[in-house]
């Protein structure tokens, strides 16, 4: 019973609430609209750990090739913006190449799927994850009733983990035969030999152990095995000067490792084989000559060299037709040669190529599909379409599969023919387990929450499975309960698979901080494949050679879409958004041809008509081209950038397995149309200006120097201190002036301490290997953004309508450029062909060089560009009205400009598109159109350290923290610290014999400080 | 009232006579050129010309401000391209005006008062032009002001070392100067066309723009003495406005820039490209208005002398660039000046060095000196070789650098061509609506030269007075 309450005049409390909700509800709905509502605050309770400004760090696996490095991602508001190595994973100790780092425009692709789609009418219309879960439900379904699901394939991208066993369980339920793990760029050869003669797959190469190392045309620093780690061990051997080995390369090209090499021995495509034999003695130096076109004085060298040298490390990594005999050649001489064990370790060996399927299965799949025979198809990751040879006609056999299922993240060629698309998650926001050394556990998990409407893989799979009852067994309540009960023996989802198998969620959550657990897992054996056979040389007609090759930037094409890696020149020819035709100036000239001229290559499989690109580190009987590009359906920068190469290869297999990229015929004619090569390389020599130095190893132990620290007209060291560089006070006015009463934080004493310190760089040119990786890291650290999208060009120009077209007006905005010269006297297109002899290859990163005196600095009308007190070279962007004088006045050029508004939305050149503006450091400005830009020092980090330090009431410990480039240079090449304080490691090598400023007698004052690059001559008594 | 066509008694002969031998009287000054004022169909069609291609230039800037500085052809580091160029060669043009005014007026030579309205007019005109480059070259050009030291909250300043920031002081006070001495210069002869004028709103302006004046004895005392002063306060101007701009160049350190020998000659530059322009305008605006007898052979004839050396001063300095780049024995530099005319550039510094060093040799003919219709061609390609000269220093060494990495090329594009086309469009918009409203040749000065008309019957001439009224005046 209610008491009556008196009501009063006037609006009760209550009814104020009411009246008040409807009056809300009223306007919310008024308020709901089709606009996308966005939340300029994310969090109001904020998850544990989430402040905004502060970043977080999730450790966890790289899957952008099948390594399995160790990462660390760097979240900040809930959305991953880079990825570092993680310092103490066993595979790249820290370091990540350039592909790794750009996984994040995998994750914030653009063209990625927003959700599940389903071909309708021929077009792909986007469903709801339950229509989804219900369609492959069904497809699956159709294709066990058809009785022909013992046909059906399964396409996996090959990567470490436990998926590969969850696949083949549920395919096993499916009565479906085990998926096909597919990675176009394994090394099967390779692998195949390592399983042979040393019983692993992937030993340990050491080396730093061995005196001499031979590469067989593996390009091990490039796109060949596990680039971060050798290119790690590489570079610290080299790095030890004294006792660094010396290296070989053999080859018809000269890629990245040949350019690092001392020596190239440009053996004829598919004849390195010939020289092993010589090694192993089954052949004379003079048939060996005879075979590879190389003069026998060089090849008795190097039999000499390799019987004195000890230890050595010969590794194999042909393509060619006879690549397993090849490989299995050189293990056998490492072992004869004792090298086992010491240079090459199978105790300690990787686990990448694990379970990996060679290609040659795609021969049978693609016959079987052409019969009619497979009844579904499914596909995560790999893209077949593209990354096949085109003369295996996987396209075609493909569209008579009446079901194919994608699983990809990211639309390509093989999604376009698919039915039915389930995107799964990206590796970022996946969990996931790696066995990537054996016996140690890397563990992937997700740094973010999904960017789109996507699905782990395994959980959909795991849904599919639950519309019980199944399709065979309605009327068999037997069969029903069993099939229950095989589902129930699947965990919930893909997450709880990793729990379990790590003994439960408690340890995953233990493990998770570090990425590590010690453990391994299950192995899988994989199915055998039918071989095709090799396209011999000498059965085929043309004039030259085709030696197709990947780098590690486009890989088979995987990396294509990913506008950091289209920008990235390649590190060997400097070419980006742009595949040419590589052929030597004496080819070119043969068949009057110059840079950039049109060129046509027809083999029996194809024929890519691309620009020439005369390339003096390929023998004139062979073409190179590079594969990666040229793809027709794999996003907005993918999509018609350069040509497909693999539609030059026919099908045909190498004696393991894998494709043979080498060694194919082809014709090579001129075609009509010019367009300009899209390289970012002014002039590839170093027309005597010294900017890049090396000694021999001679010269150094004579302790020959260049005296990095005598400067002519030597000023006192008032100001700025550190590098004994003097600093002319120039660009501070009145506070720089040692003498002013006024000189606020430019004076030593003021509490900020910043007059204390010189914030400087050495860059070991003896380490560095040039991969680029570090140029990705500015990137993606500092915002940068690429500029070579063909919509990004100039506009209402008809001559610069292509990809690239800005690059070709030296628009690109590196902050830091890998620069690479060739020791060599004359124009690349006057070079002329001597199989003995080939110029020296020296590459340096160029960056701001901060000088002390800054040419930059006084003539900025407007103070835009000044001196801190700490000693970095800073521009200030608000500031800056865009004279360019600062640039024209720098000597290193490393000024970039704005040329147009690269980070506005609304315009043609916008870098950025919806998502991928998600990546962008909210710690470094976005660049406005008109205004200069350059490398900063990473100054945001140097001031975050030293608010972190302050905050916890300590001074800046050494080493505390470094700039991207050498947080990432997988040559641990680049050091940076402040050179004023000894506790920091670059003021001991700032000391090194090798010491050198590039251009010091421009009284520059460099704070980046560059080490010589020590050359390794052939010994006495070995020519080179 | 109709042109009164005084064809000259005698042909001009070959001397340093700069009399007027075929003008008359006063009556005959003023009549002749005020006849000048009046527009024509062909005055119209010209000016239409020149606002188009002004439209053109300014549709392009806007396009340009729109989608930024790269739709202009530059290559980086070629950071700087035409409209750097063309910048200069403006101020280059606006040379001759202060020098012919000024300095010529100092030193008394004589040919100068029948061409220096022009080349004044034409000086202030170019320095318009000029100025305006730099702001159209900037990324940012609605932040064109922060180069200007104005006060402000947060006490910045423009950086005082820098060159640009000196040119931004140089050239204010060079458009301030000279357009100040073209006006006191036409006080006068505003009065004159106020005398004449019949139009009383028209009257009015002139005689406010005149200051009233009264032809007193005074006012002519107080006027020569002030056009005196600022001829002295000019003539520093004339050799420091070119050498700061000169500075925007020899201050860097890029090869090929970083030379002392930049200031002197720059100013001889500049005055050579300005003695071209004055050529190109003086020679169809005598033979249209049939003003030979006023700016006469003797007269281009001197100018052309002037010409020759300067020609052979800038010449001189192109050689000893190339001497001390040898002789300096910098690699760098030595490199640089064998691609800049013998390699990648090699058509842009023969271009130059053909026009501004070989042609003007001519000159020393008396015979091409005294045709006016070889200086017209002359002056052309003098215009086209300054610009090249600019060209040739401003982007060869951009383009070939300390960096070999970064060596490129450069081309413009139609932005940065329909922007110098806007410029001509500018300057000549300006000198056309000038050519109209105001005398091109000094009434006052001229009638200086010719002598005043004396009757017979005055009544105060003394007895034994010649009886002068020459049949052709200075003739004597």
């Amino acid at each position: 019973m209610t008491i009556p309450v008196e009501t009063t005049n006037g609006v009760k409390r209550r009814d104020f609430l009411k009246v008040l909700g409807v009056t809300g509800a009223a306007s919310t709905m008024v308020g709901c609209s089709t606009d996308q509502v966005e939340k300029l605050i994310p969090y109001v309770t904020s998850p544990d750990h989430t402040v905004p400004g502060v970043s977080n760090f999730y450790a966890s696996t790289c899957r952008e090739c099948a390594a399995g490095c160790g990462i660390i991602v760097t979240t900040r508001d809930g959305r991953a913006i880079k990825i570092e190595g993680n310092p103490d994973h066993p595979v790249n100790r820290g370091a990540v190449c350039a592909r790794g780092q750009a996984a994040l425009q995998g994750l914030y692709n653009p063209d990625r799927f927003r959700g599940p789609m389903q071909r309708q009418n021929g077009t792909l219309v986007p469903i709801t994850w339950d229509q989804a879960i219900d369609a492959l439900h069904k497809g699956v379904d159709t294709a066990m009733k058809s009785g022909k699901a013992k046909n059906a394939v399964f396409i996996n991208q090959h990567e470490q983990g436990l998926l590969h066993t969850f696949l083949d369980e549920w395919l096993a339920l499916r009565g479906m035969p085990a998926h096909i793990s597919y990675d176009a760029e394994a090394p099967f050869a390779t692998v195949a030999a390592n399983r042979a003669v040393y019983g692993v797959s992937w030993p340990k190469l050491d080396f730093g152990a061995a005196k001499v190392i031979v590469s067989f045309a593996a390009d091990f620093l490039d796109g060949w095995g596990l680039p971060v780690p050798q290119q790690l061990d590489f570079a610290e051997a080299r790095g030890r000067i004294e006792g660094a080995p010396r290296l070989i390369y053999i080859g018809p090209r000269r890629p990245l490792t040949g350019l690092n090499a001392d020596q190239w021995i440009p053996a004829a495509p598919g004849t390195a084989g010939s020289i092993a034999k010589m090694l192993a003695g089954k052949m004379s130096a003079a048939d060996a000559a005879a075979a590879t076109d190389i003069p026998v004085k060089i090849l008795e060298g190097l039999q000499k060299e390799i019987a004195s040298a000890k230890p050595s490390l010969l590794v194999a990594g042909g393509t060619g037709p006879r690549a397993l005999d090849l490989a299995t050649e050189v293990n056998q001489l490492n072992k004869a040669l004792g090298n086992v064990g010491v240079t090459i370790k199978p105790a300690e060996s990787y686990g990448a190529w694990e379970g990996v399927v060679p290609p040659a299965v795609l021969n049978d799949v693609v016959a079987a599909m052409e019969a009619g025979e497979v009844p579904a198809l499914f596909i995560r990751g790999a893209n077949p379409v593209y990354s096949t040879p085109t003369g295996l006609g996987f396209a075609k056999a493909a569209e008579k599969v009446p079901f194919k299922v994608s699983f990809s993240t990211v639309p390509d060629e093989t999604t376009a023919l698919c039915d039915l698309i389930l995107p799964d998650h990206h590796a970022l926001e996946s969990w996931g387990i790696a066995e990537p050394v054996q016996g140690t556990l890397g563990l992937q998990q997700p740094a973010m929450d999904p960017v789109f409407n996507t699905r782990a893989t395994a959980d959909v799979l795991l849904a599919s499975l639950k519309p019980a009852p199944c399709f065979a067994c309605p009327e068999n309540p037997a069969e029903a309960k069993q099939h229950a009960s095989d589902v129930s023996k699947f965990p919930p989802d893909y997450r709880g698979v990793v729990a379990k198998h790590l003994g439960g969620n408690g340890n995953l959550q233990n493990a998770l901080p570090t990425g590590m657990l010690a453990g391994s897992l299950p192995r899988r054996t994989a199915p055998v494949a039918k071989i095709m056979k090799p396209a011999i040389v000498g059965e085929q007609n043309g004039d030259y050679y085709l030696a197709t090759y990947w780098n590690l930037l486009m890989g088979d094409g995987r990396g294509a879409n990913k506008p950091w890696l289209q920008e990235l020149p390649d590190p060997v020819t400097k070419i980006c958004w742009q595949t040419v035709v590589e052929m030597h100036p004496e080819t070119a000239k043969k068949l009057s041809v110059e840079a950039g001229d049109h060129v046509t290559v027809k083999t029996v499989a194809g024929t890519v008509t691309a620009p020439a690109f005369l390339y003096i580190g390929v023998r004139p009987d062979t073409i190179a081209v590079m594969v990666g590009r040229g793809q027709t359906a794999a996003g907005r920068y993918a999509t018609g950038t350069g040509h497909n190469a693999w539609s030059l290869l026919p099908a045909s297999n190498d004696q393991a397995g894998g494709y043979q990229l080498v060694g194919v015929r082809c014709t090579v004619a001129k075609a009509d149309g010019h367009t300009p090569i899209v390289t970012t390389e002014g002039s590839g020599r170093q027309h005597g200006r010294k900017i890049a130095r090396a000694q021999t190893i001679e010269q150094f132990r004579a302790g020959e120097t260049d005296h990095p620290h005598t400067f002519i007209g030597q000023a006192p060291t008032e100001f700025l201190p550190g590098l004994r560089a003097p600093v002319a006070n120039d660009a501070q006015g009145e506070l720089g002036d040692p003498k002013s009463a006024q000189r606020g934080e430019y004076d030593p004493n003021h509490p900020s301490g910043r007059a204390k310190r010189r914030w400087a760089m050495t860059i070991d040119l003896a380490k560095c290997t040039g991969c680029s990786a570090c140029v990705t890291a500015c990137y993606a650290e500092n915002n940068i953004p690429t500029v070579g999208a063909e919509w990004q060009g100039p506009q209402l120009f008809a001559d610069r309508k292509f990809p690239g077209a800005n690059i070709t007006r030296s628009r690109e905005m590196a902050w830091l450029r890998l620069e690479r010269y060739y020791e060599m006297d004359r124009e690349y297109k006057d070079a002329t062909w001597d199989p003995a002899h080939h110029p020296e290859v020296r590459v340096i990163p160029m960056m701001c060089q901060h000088c002390g005196n800054a040419p930059c600095e006084p003539v900025c009308p407007v103070y835009a560009t000044y001196h801190t007190p700490d000693g970095l070279n800073v521009q200030v962007y608000n500031r800056c009205v865009g004279t360019r004088y600062c640039s024209n006045n720098c000597p290193y050029k490393v000024r970039y400009y704005n040329w147009f508004g690269y980070g506005e939305v609304d315009r043609a050149q916008y870098a950025f598109p919806e998502p991928l503006h998600w990546q962008l450091n909210p710690d470094v400005t976005v660049r406005a159109k008109g205004i200069m830009e350059k490398c900063s020092f990473c100054v945001q980090r140097i001031r975050d350290a030293e608010t972190l330090a302050k905050v916890q009431n300590r001074e800046i410990q050494g080493d505390e923290f470094t700039t991207a480039c050498a947080q990432a240079c997988p040559s641990r090449a680049i050091l940076f610290g402040d050179a004023a304080d000894e506790n920091w490691s670059v003021t001991k090598l700032i000391e090194d014999r090798r010491a050198y400023h590039v251009f010091e007698e421009l009284n520059t004052y460099t704070a980046v400080v560059y080490l010589k690059k020590i050359n390794h001559p052939a010994p006495a008594g070995a020519t080179a | 009232m109709a042109t009164i066509a005084y064809e000259p008694r005698r042909p001009n002969i070959a001397s340093a006579n700069v009399q007027l031998p075929a003008v008359p009287d006063y009556e005959h000054v003023d009549d002749a050129i005020i006849a000048t004022l009046k527009p024509t169909k062909a005055w119209f069609a010209m000016l239409m010309t020149a606002i188009a291609a002004l439209g053109l230039g300014v549709a392009a800037f806007l396009y340009q401000v729109h989608q930024g500085l790269g739709v202009a052809g530059y290559n980086p580091p070629v950071m700087w391209g035409v409209y750097i160029i063309t910048f200069v060669f403006w101020v280059g043009i606006g040379h001759a005006g202060t020098l012919i005014s000024a300095i010529l007026f100092l030193f008394r030579a004589g040919f100068r008062t029948t061409i220096y309205r022009c080349a004044e007019a034409m000086t202030v005109f170019a320095v318009m032009t000029a100025g305006l480059f730099p702001i159209i070259h900037l990324g940012r050009p609605w932040k064109f002001f922060w180069l200007i030291p104005y006060p402000n909250w947060r006490l910045l300043w423009p950086q005082f070392k820098s060159p640009l920031v000196w040119d931004v002081f140089a050239i204010l006070t060079y458009l301030t100067i000279s357009s100040t001495f073209l006006y006191v210069g036409l006080i006068p002869d505003i009065a004159t066309l106020r005398d004449r004028e019949t139009n009383p709103v028209r009257k009015r302006i002139l005689a406010l723009l005149s200051f009233g004046w009264r032809n007193t004895e005074r006012e002519w005392r107080h006027f020569a003495r002030a056009y005196l002063f600022l001829a002295a306060v000019s003539t520093p101007l004339v050799l420091s406005v070119h050498s700061v701009v000169s500075f925007d160049f020899a201050m860097a350190l890029t090869p090929g820039w970083h030379t002392t020998i930049f200031p002197p000659y720059f100013v001889a530059g500049a005055i050579f490209s300005g003695i071209g322009m004055v050529f190109t305008i003086i020679i169809p605006i005598r033979k249209y208005f049939k003003l030979q007898h006023f700016v006469t052979i003797n007269h281009l004839d001197a100018a052309a002398k002037l010409c020759l050396a300067t020609s052979m001063i800038v010449g001189c300095a192109y050689l000893i660039e190339f001497f001390i780049a040898w002789y300096g024995g910098v690699q760098v530099e030595q490199d640089f000046f064998w691609n800049r005319v013998f390699g990648q550039w090699w058509w842009a510094a023969w271009i130059m060095i053909t026009c501004n060093m070989i042609l003007p040799l001519t000159l020393f003919s008396q015979k091409l000196r005294r045709n006016p219709a070889w200086l017209f061609i002359l002056s052309i390609f003098i215009n086209i070789g300054m610009w090249f000269e600019r060209f040739v220093i401003v982007v060869p060494s951009l383009s070939h650098e300390f960096e070999p990495w970064m060596w490129t090329t450069y081309a413009p594009t139609w932005v940065d061509y329909s922007i110098l086309i806007g410029s001509f469009g500018w300057f000549f918009m300006w000198f056309l609506l000038f050519v109209r409203q105001l005398p091109v040749i000094a009434l006052t000065e001229v009638k200086e030269i010719v002598p005043p008309r004396l009757k017979h019957a005055h009544a105060h001439t003394p007895a034994n007075a010649e009886d002068f009224e020459p049949e052709m005046p200075g003739d004597r």
